[in-house]
C-alpha cells in the first residue's frame, strides 16, 4: 500500500517534468520525484521495524534498518544542491526569457 | 596501498580547492593533479594484481582497482593534462581550472568505486562540475545546454537510486555483485541510469548538443572522459554477471550504428565528433573484456579532435571545403582521424583489432558496418583543403596547443605497445580495406549528399520520455 503511494509520487513527479511547460515547475516536479525516491528508501528501511536504531538497555526492539536511511541522507543533500544550482541557472535565463517556457527557450537556443 | 589509494581519490579535490586559495598557481596545480593520477595509473599497470578495497563493513564503500581501471584513469589523467595545456595561455579564470580538477577527481572516483551508492555520489558530483564547466561562458545558450544536461542526468540518477535500493533489499549490500540476486526491475533501472549517464543509444541523444555547444576544451573533457564514467560501471556489471553481458553488447552494437548513421549525414564538425563519440562508446561496450584499451585510445583521439575543431576557421563543413585550413593543424587533424578510423601505426588500429577479436558472432556484421561508417565520417575531415597560410591568417597555435597535441597524439603512438601483436598481415589488410571502402563511399555518395536528419529525438521532452520507454525495453530484455 505504502509502496504504491511512493511509486505514484515518483510517477507524478516524472510526468510533471514531461508535461509542465514552465522551467521552475519542471524543477519542482523533479523535487517531487526525488521526494518519492527518498520516501521509498524510508519505506524499505522500515521493513524490519519502526524504532530508531539506538542501543537501549534491555528491550530488544524491532529496529528500522539504518543503512538506507544513512545512504539517502547523502542523496537528499546532493538533490537539493543540484536543485539550487538549477534554480540559479533559471534566474539567469529568466532575464531574457521572462515566461520561462522550456519549449521557447529550447527553440531560441538550439542551432 | 589502501592509504595511497584514498590519498589519490582525495588529491584532485584537495587541489581543486587549493586553486581557489592560490589562484596564481592554478595551471601548475592542475597539472600536478593530473600527473598524480597518471602516476597512480602506471602503478596499477606495474602491480597487475587487482586491489579490492572494502572500507567499513559490507554496507560501506568498496573500490576495485585493476588494470582495466588503470586504462580509464590514465585516459582521464592525459586528457585533463592536455586540456590544461590547451588553456594555459587563455584567459580562463582559476574557477575553470578548479572545476576541471574537481571533475577529474569525481571521474576518478566513479572509475574506482564498485558499489552503487559511491558510484551515485561520484556521478552526481561529476554532473555538477560538468554543468559548471558547460555554463562557464555564462551565455543563455550555454546555461540552457547545461541545465538540460543536469536535468537529464539527474532524472536518470533518480531512477538509478530506486534500482540501487531494490538491490539492497535483495542482497543487504550495495555492491555491484549484489546485482546477481536482484529482481529484473532493479537491473533495468540501474542499467537505464548508467546508459543515460554514459550517453548510449537513444538514451544518449542529449550528448550531441551538449558536446557540440560547449567550448572546445570542455567538449574534449566531456567526450574524452566524462561519458566513460557511466560506461565503466556498465562494463564492470557485464563482466561480473553473464546475464547482463548480452544486454550490454546489444546496446554496444546499437549505439555504434546509431552514432554513425546520424554522423554521416551531419554537416557540422563538432556535431560529427559528438555523434562519433556516441558510436565509439558502442565499440567500448561491444567487447567488455577489452574495453580499457579502446577507452584509452578513444579518449585520447576524441579530445585531440575536439581541441583541433575549436581552432578550425568555421564549424560548417561546407565553409571549410572552400576555406583552406592551416597545414600543421591539418596534419594533426589527419593523424587523429587516421587513428580513429583504425589505420595501422596508430593505436586506434590495435584497439579496433582487439575489440573485433572479442566480439561474439552476431555482433560482427554490425560492428564492421560501424567501422566502415567511422571511416566515412572521418574522410570528411581528412579530405579538407589545406595550405600553409600567411602569418596574419593563421589560427593562434600556441605552445600549449602543441603540448596538448604531443601528449594526446604521442599517446596514440605510444599506446601501440599494449597490443603490438595486432601487427600481422591479415590484421593490417582488413582495416585498410575498410578505410578504402569508406573513402570510396565518401567520394561517390556522402560528399554531395545533403540530407538533414530530423532532430526531434534530441528535444528535451523526448529525451525524458525516452527514459520510460527504454526502461520498459530494458525490463523485458532482462526478463527474457
Amino acid at each position: 500500500m505504502l509502496e504504491a503511494f511512493v511509486f505514484a509520487t515518483i510517477l507524478c513527479g516524472f510526468f510533471g517534468i514531461l508535461l509542465k511547460q514552465n522551467l521552475v515547475m519542471k524543477i519542482i516536479s523533479m523535487d517531487v520525484m526525488s521526494t518519492g525516491v527518498i520516501a521509498y528508501y524510508v519505506v524499505i528501511a522500515a521493513r524490519t521495524g519502526l524504532f530508531t536504531p539506538i542501543v537501549y538497555k534491555n528491550q530488544p526492539l524491532a529496529y528500522a534498518d539504518p543503512v538506507p536511511q544513512a545512504v539517502i541522507l547523502t542523496a537528499i543533500v546532493i538533490g537539493f544542491s543540484i536543485q539550487a544550482l538549477m534554480l540559479v541557472g533559471v534566474i539567469k535565463l529568466s532575464r531574457d526569457n521572462p515566461t520561462l517556457e522550456s519549449s521557447e527557450i529550447e527553440k531560441s537556443n538550439t542551432p | 596501498m589502501t592509504t595511497l589509494t584514498l590519498l589519490w581519490i582525495g588529491f584532485p579535490f584537495l587541489i581543486g580547492f587549493l586553486i581557489y586559495l592560490l589562484p596564481k598557481l592554478d595551471r601548475y596545480l592542475g597539472l600536478l593533479g593530473a600527473l598524480a593520477s597518471a602516476a597512480f595509473a602506471v602503478q596499477l599497470f606495474v602491480a597487475q594484481t587487482p586491489l579490492n578495497l572494502r572500507l567499513l563493513d559490507h554496507f560501506g564503500v568498496s573500490l576495485v582497482l585493476d588494470p582495466l581501471t588503470g586504462f580509464f584513469i590514465l585516459t582521464n589523467a592525459l586528457v585533463t593534462a592536455a586540456v590544461i595545456f590547451y588553456c594555459w595561455r587563455s584567459d580562463k579564470t582559476p574557477f575553470f581550472f578548479a572545476q576541471t580538477l574537481i571533475l577529474h577527481g569525481s571521474v576518478n572516483a566513479a572509475f574506482a568505486c564498485a558499489d552503487f551508492i559511491s558510484l551515485y555520489v561520484a556521478l552526481e558530483v561529476l554532473s555538477i562540475a560538468a554543468f559548471l564547466l558547460i555554463a562557464y561562458p555564462r551565455s543563455d545558450r550555454s546555461i540552457w545546454v547545461g541545465l538540460r544536461y543536469l536535468f537529464v542526468s539527474n532524472v536518470a540518477m533518480l531512477f538509478y537510486l530506486v534500482g540501487a535500493v531494490l538491490v539492497y533489499k535483495a542482497d543487504h549490500s550495495f555492491d555491484f555483485a549484489g546485482l546477481r540476486g536482484a529482481p529484473p526491475e532493479a537491473i533495468a533501472l540501474i542499467l537505464m541510469g548508467l546508459l543515460a549517464k554514459g550517453g548510449i543509444f537513444v538514451l544518449g541523444l542529449w550528448l550531441p548538443l551538449t558536446h557540440s555547444e560547449s567550448e572546445s576544451p570542455v567538449s574534449a573533457l566531456m567526450s574524452g572522459v566524462v561519458v566513460k564514467a557511466g560506461v565503466l560501471p556498465l562494463v564492470r556489471c557485464a563482466l561480473l554477471l553473464p546475464e547482463i553481458d548480452p544486454i550490454v553488447r546489444i546496446f554496444g552494437v546499437g549505439t555504434a550504428l546509431l552514432g554513425v548513421v546520424y554522423g554521416v549525414f551531419e554537416k557540422d564538425t563538432k556535431r560529427i565528433l559528438a555523434f562519433s563519440t556516441v558510436s565509439q562508446l558502442g565499440f567500448i561496450l561491444a567487447a567488455p573484456e577489452v574495453s580499457g584499451f579502446y577507452a584509452l585510445t578513444h579518449g585520447l583521439v576524441k579530445s585531440a579532435l575536439f581541441l583541433i575543431a575549436g581552432l578550425l576557421p568555421s564549424r560548417s563543413l561546407q565553409e571549410l571545403q572552400h576555406q583552406p585550413i592551416h597545414r600543421p593543424l591539418w596534419i594533426a587533424l589527419v593523424i587523429a582521424s587516421f587513428s580513429i578510423s583504425g589505420f595501422p601505426l596508430l593505436s586506434g588500429f590495435g584497439a579496433k583489432i582487439l575489440t573485433m577479436k572479442n566480439l561474439v558472432p552476431w555482433q560482427v556484421i554490425g560492428m564492421n558496418v560501424a567501422a566502415l561508417g567511422t571511416a566515412i565520417l572521418f574522410a570528411k575531415f581528412i579530405f579538407l583543403p589545406h595550405k600553409t597560410l600567411a602569418e596574419d591568417q593563421r589560427p593562434a597555435l600556441t605552445w600549449g596547443f602543441w603540448a596538448a597535441m604531443v601528449l594526446l597524439l604521442g599517446g596514440l603512438f605510444g599506446a601501440n605497445v599494449v597490443y603490438y601483436k595486432a601487427y600481422s598481415v591479415e590484421n593490417i589488410a582488413k582495416p585498410l580495406a575498410t578505410i578504402a571502402l569508406g573513402w570510396l563511399a565518401y567520394w561517390l555518395v556522402f560528399r554531395q549528399l545533403a540530407v538533414k536528419l530530423p532532430r526531434l529525438l534530441e528535444q528535451f521532452e523526448h529525451l525524458i520520455g525516452m527514459m520510460i520507454l527504454s526502461l520498459i525495453l530494458l525490463f523485458w530484455m532482462v526478463l527474457a
